[in-house]
């Protein structure tokens, strides 16, 4: 077996097409290493700059007491980049990097209203009229150059040798058909591997010895896998390729047949699939946010100015009633936004679950898992958002119940505690990364991705087996 | 001897598989995707149907002429030629105010409905973009082996032997391979065609034919040259398998690595300091208006008595009737829009205020007409200020892009679409002269210090006198002086790699 690939390796050494896929593949490794390395120092900079923003807005109200904490909210909630932004981009500038907890709606001669969690609703990148191109991250060079030059290393590996007659001399020496397969496949597996493994060691060079961005263990534990991931679907094309080639007399009919099945799945698939998916999803419910939002909050205020000018000035019941408009408004208006969240992500999810038919999908999903972009991702920090939300309402009535002399009623200044927050105490927004939660979502597409790879191997090999030389 | 040698190679394309392959891919992408495409502009168009009838019903509902701000809005409509080229027809805002106080541009135009915005991670199609993969892939594989296979099995010195020139047999081979191609080019483009006439939504006229022949012949330049490309590659390798590995990485690079590539190394993005400077002197322009405004109440004897509120737009001027005041501003720096606009809306206005009425008009003659300079003024220095920071990198990155000839062929059908970046503008361009149209309305009939500018009580705002929007995509003339460059730029590569084949192919020893 080991001889059969090494004889594989050592034809393919020498061929042409292994020139050309190392050039190929260094030259988009070294390019996305260096553009890495001009675009993340700015990012991180800025997400810095954000954060600390954040810090100063909350230090600025606490000064002015509970009150003004509570109505003002937290600000602008940012999320870290990834420092594995090169492996994927995910759509990212798709994105919006924040998410805005607290903004002024209205206001009357007493009352202001209450911060709530929102979330931006148009694309960040909207004003921009460049041409769309996809970012040559690990999963384009993967998912695209890769899966290419796998097929173009496998498509003659039996049919090639069955054309110049040597598979019969290979079978004729008393070696399992199995084995032969094996090593067949082993060596076209080494040397795809070697030009890419090659240019993924000089992408990390670059990234890792330059001084503006730093790799930590957790990240060097995330590129293993998406290396896994990589050689996983690297095998997929290559069964792929051994199974076409075992099947069909020619090697250019083998070809032939190999792009047409790789440009349908791994080139338009995924944007077929995806038109379908967000048509018929954008067809549901298409009213106004606006409306609604407008209609309740003039239905609350409708009720309260009924029961407001009952109660005499200066009241509890008054400052009771106050305390209700405000935080009912905010609960409901801060549910509106997320159930508009809700279903958006709802539809997103549909439309992934559609697209990954397509193994390109698969892995680039994967790899933007891992890399800790992408939509996941972007999951993952309106998770830490809401959980932050939370936990400032929760300091914000501690806060309150610690003070004796306080009336407990939210939403109006007299109604607060009316002494100083230490601004240290308040809790701050701290954006983070699970690669836990990163690994449940990825197990199924992971799963996915081993199916088509054990299925493919097995219809290659049963190809060969009952193959006529 | 020629009409021989075509019919021999195009029985010999004919009956291969490749052919039957080729027919079958390009029929099953560009249908699927016509399907598609086609409902997704049928929903578009929907979507613009609705919310013009809606803005058209919401105009109406306002009785002050000061009350168009937010409710005059003009609905940009689906192309129907994206279906073909989508181009920028999908990405740009649909829905845009006409309001005196700021020039409309693409960039002020919103979207329509309830859009989802993180549907823009998944990646859009067109029919020129299956065409741009499948018909460049098929080109190059029917082109790889024409000479490197002849010259292996031993037929081209057969060939040779007969009295021919040797620049006969290529063109030969050229012909055939070209007559095959189009074939699956032209079914499909004939099924896509068939399948738009017969959705009830779709009205093609004339043009649009003339546009779609226009698209046709751009694909034909395009196929074209990759059939060239591999040719040139098959006249100078011996073997097939390594003329093959050639094409294949060719197409890689042209097709799927250099458009990306290129943009994601170089920089195209603009310096977001030289945006703030221009943003804060169109600011300043618009607080030294307000200065103005509040000089122009101080100075009038009846507007600047403290009972009536003084310089403080927010009391209505002590008129007895006013139900509320508003003002309308926006504020996007990163799109260098600002405006700030005060008014004020009153029901019936009392007797006891009759005297007011005229002072309020003048007011409001004055503070227009300010605006509208104040408008022209930052308009100049928001207009270059746009194009620097959006239509100066897009241009370079579609320069940029036109050095592969996928980016050529895109730019092309685009054009011929009218889905290119200067289709678009003259939507906007359009809208631009609508805005003025409207002005220049509210001054002939002076609306702007009428009665009806604020009041609803002594007549109302006649909505239908307006001058009415329409849009008319441009000319197929214009589309064609705009396809036209790329086209010819198309053009000479294929004459010159023809050339360059030929003497390959003269000089070469079989």
């Amino acid at each position: 077996m080991w001889h059969i690939a090494k004889r594989e390796l050592s034809n393919n050494l020498n061929s042409l097409r292994f020139a050309l896929a190392t050039v190929l593949l260094l030259g988009l490794m070294l390019t996305n290493a260096v553009v890495h390395l001009r675009e993340h120092p700015e990012r991180v900079k800025r997400y810095r700059e954000n954060a600390s923003n954040h810090q100063n807005h909350i230090a600025a109200h606490a000064s002015n007491g509970l009150y003004d904490l509570a109505q003002e909210g937290p600000g602008y909630l940012y999320k870290k980049p990834s420092d594995l932004r090169f492996c994927a981009e995910g759509g990212e500038a798709f994105m919006s990097d924040r998410a805005q907890a607290g903004y002024h709606r209205w206001s009357t001669d007493t009352l202001k209203s209450f911060w709530i969690l929102a979330y931006p609703s148009a694309t960040p990148n909207r004003d921009n009229v460049r041409p769309e191109v996809t970012k040559v991250d690990w999963g384009f060079i993967i998912g695209y150059v890769l899966s290419l030059v796998a097929l173009l290393f496998t498509y003659d590996s039996i049919s090639g040798e069955r054309e110049r007659g040597t598979l019969r001399l290979t079978l004729s020496n008393p070696i399992p058909r199995h084995t032969v397969l094996i090593g067949k496949f082993l060596g076209a597996f080494i040397s795809v591997s070697i030009p890419f493994i090659l240019a993924v060691l000089v992408n990390l060079l670059v990234i890792s010895t330059s001084s503006g961005v730093h790799l930590d263990a957790e990240a060097w534990g995330r590129l293993g896998i998406i290396f896994f991931v990589a050689v996983l679907y690297t095998c997929l094309f290559l069964a792929l390729g051994m199974l076409v080639s075992a099947r069909v007399q020619r090697s250019a009919v083998s070809l032939v047949i190999l792009l047409l099945v790789w440009v349908v799945f791994v080139v338009f698939m995924p944007s077929t699939l995806a038109s379908i998916a967000g048509r018929s999803t954008s067809s549901g419910p298409t009213y106004d946010f606006s409306e609604r939002s407008w209609k309740l909050h003039e239905e609350l205020s409708s009720d309260y100015y009924s029961r407001h000018y009952k109660e005499p000035e200066g009241s509890t019941k008054r400052i009771e009633i106050d305390g209700e408009y405000v935080t009912k408004d905010a609960e409901q208006q801060e549910q509106l936004h997320e159930e508009r969240l809700n279903r958006r992500i709802a539809e997103v999810h549909r439309a992934r679950a559609i697209t990954r038919i397509s193994p390109v999908t698969i892995v680039q999903n994967l790899i933007e898992s891992f890399a800790g972009t992408g939509f996941e991702r972007h999951l993952q920090f309106l998770e830490n958002v809401q959980t932050y939300g939370r936990e400032f309402r929760t300091f914000i009535v501690d806060t309150d119940s610690a003070d004796p002399e306080s009336l407990h009623i939210f939403g109006v200044r007299t109604g607060m505690s009316q002494e100083p927050v230490s601004p240290e105490s308040v809790p701050r927004f701290e954006d983070t990364l699970n690669l836990n939660k990163d690994f449940n979502t990825a197990a199924t597409e992971l799963l996915l991705l081993t199916l088509f790879v054990l299925v493919l191997l097995s219809g290659a090999y049963l190809a060969f087996v009952r193959v006529e030389v | 001897m020629l009409r021989t040698l075509i019919g021999r190679e195009l029985f010999d394309n004919l009956m291969t598989f490749r052919f039957a392959a080729a027919v079958f891919i390009t029929l099953l992408l560009v249908v699927a995707n016509t399907v598609v495409l086609l409902k997704d502009y049928e929903q578009r168009l929907t979507a613009y149907n609705k919310a013009a009838t809606e803005s058209h019903e919401a105009l109406r509902e306002e009785k002050t002429y000061a009350r168009y701000a937010g409710a005059l809005i003009v609905h940009r409509p689906p192309n129907p030629l994206s279906i073909f080229n989508l181009g920028l027809d999908k990405q740009v805002g649909n829905k845009i105010e006409v309001y005196h106080a700021f020039v409309p541009t693409m960039w002020d135009a919103e979207k329509h409905g309830a859009d989802n915005p993180f549907l823009n991670l998944f990646t859009s199609i067109d029919i020129v973009l299956v065409f741009q993969g499948v018909l460049s892939l098929l080109a190059l594989i029917f082109a790889y082996d024409a000479l490197a296979g002849e010259r292996e099995r031993g037929t081209l010195r057969l060939v040779l032997t007969h009295p021919i020139q040797r620049g006969y047999i290529l063109l030969a081979k050229y012909i055939s391979a070209m007559l095959c191609l189009l074939v699956p080019l032209l079914i499909s483009l004939l099924l896509s065609i068939i399948l738009l006439t017969t959705s009830a939504t779709v009205a093609l006229n004339a043009d649009d034919f003339l546009r779609i022949s226009g698209i046709v012949l751009t694909s034909l330049l395009y196929v074209s040259l990759f059939y060239l490309i591999g040719l040139c590659i098959s006249a100078m390798t011996r073997r097939t398998s390594t003329a093959l590995m050639l094409c294949m990485f060719v197409w890689g690079v042209l097709v799927l690595v250099y458009p990306n590539l290129i943009l994601t190394a170089v920089e195209i993005t603009p310096k977001p300091d030289a945006k703030i400077s221009v943003y804060n002197q169109i600011k300043q322009t618009w607080e030294e208006l307000e200065r103005k405004k509040k000089q122009f109440i101080r100075n009038d004897t009846v507007l600047s008595l403290p009972s009536r509120g003084g310089e403080d737009m927010d009391a209505g001027f002590g008129l007895d009737g006013v139900e509320y005041t508003f003002w309308h501003d926006e504020d996007k720096p990163s799109i260098l829009l600002y405006f700030h606009q005060t008014g004020l809306y009153a029901g019936k206005i009392k007797a006891e205020s009759e005297p007011q009425v005229p002072h309020v008009q003048n007011y409001y003659s004055f503070y227009n007409r300010e605006t509208i300079n104040t408008v022209q003024r930052t308009w100049l220095a928001r207009k270059p200020a746009l194009e620097a920071i959006y239509i100066q990198p897009a241009n370079l990155g579609r320069m940029l892009l036109k050095f592969s000839p996928v980016g050529l062929y895109d730019a092309a059908t685009e054009a011929w679409a009218g889905t290119d970046l200067e289709g678009i503008q003259d939507f906007f361009s359009t809208v631009q002269r609508h805005r003025r149209a409207v002005v220049d309305y509210f001054y002939d009939k002076k609306i702007f210090e009428s009665r009806q500018w604020f009041a609803a009580d002594k007549g109302t705002a006649d909505w239908d006198a307006l001058p009415q929007f329409s849009f008319q995509r441009s000319d197929t003339g214009i589309n064609a002086k705009r396809a036209l460059p790329d086209m010819l730029l198309l053009l000479t590569m294929n004459v010159i790699l023809f050339t360059v084949i030929v003497l390959i192919f003269i000089k070469s020893e079989v």
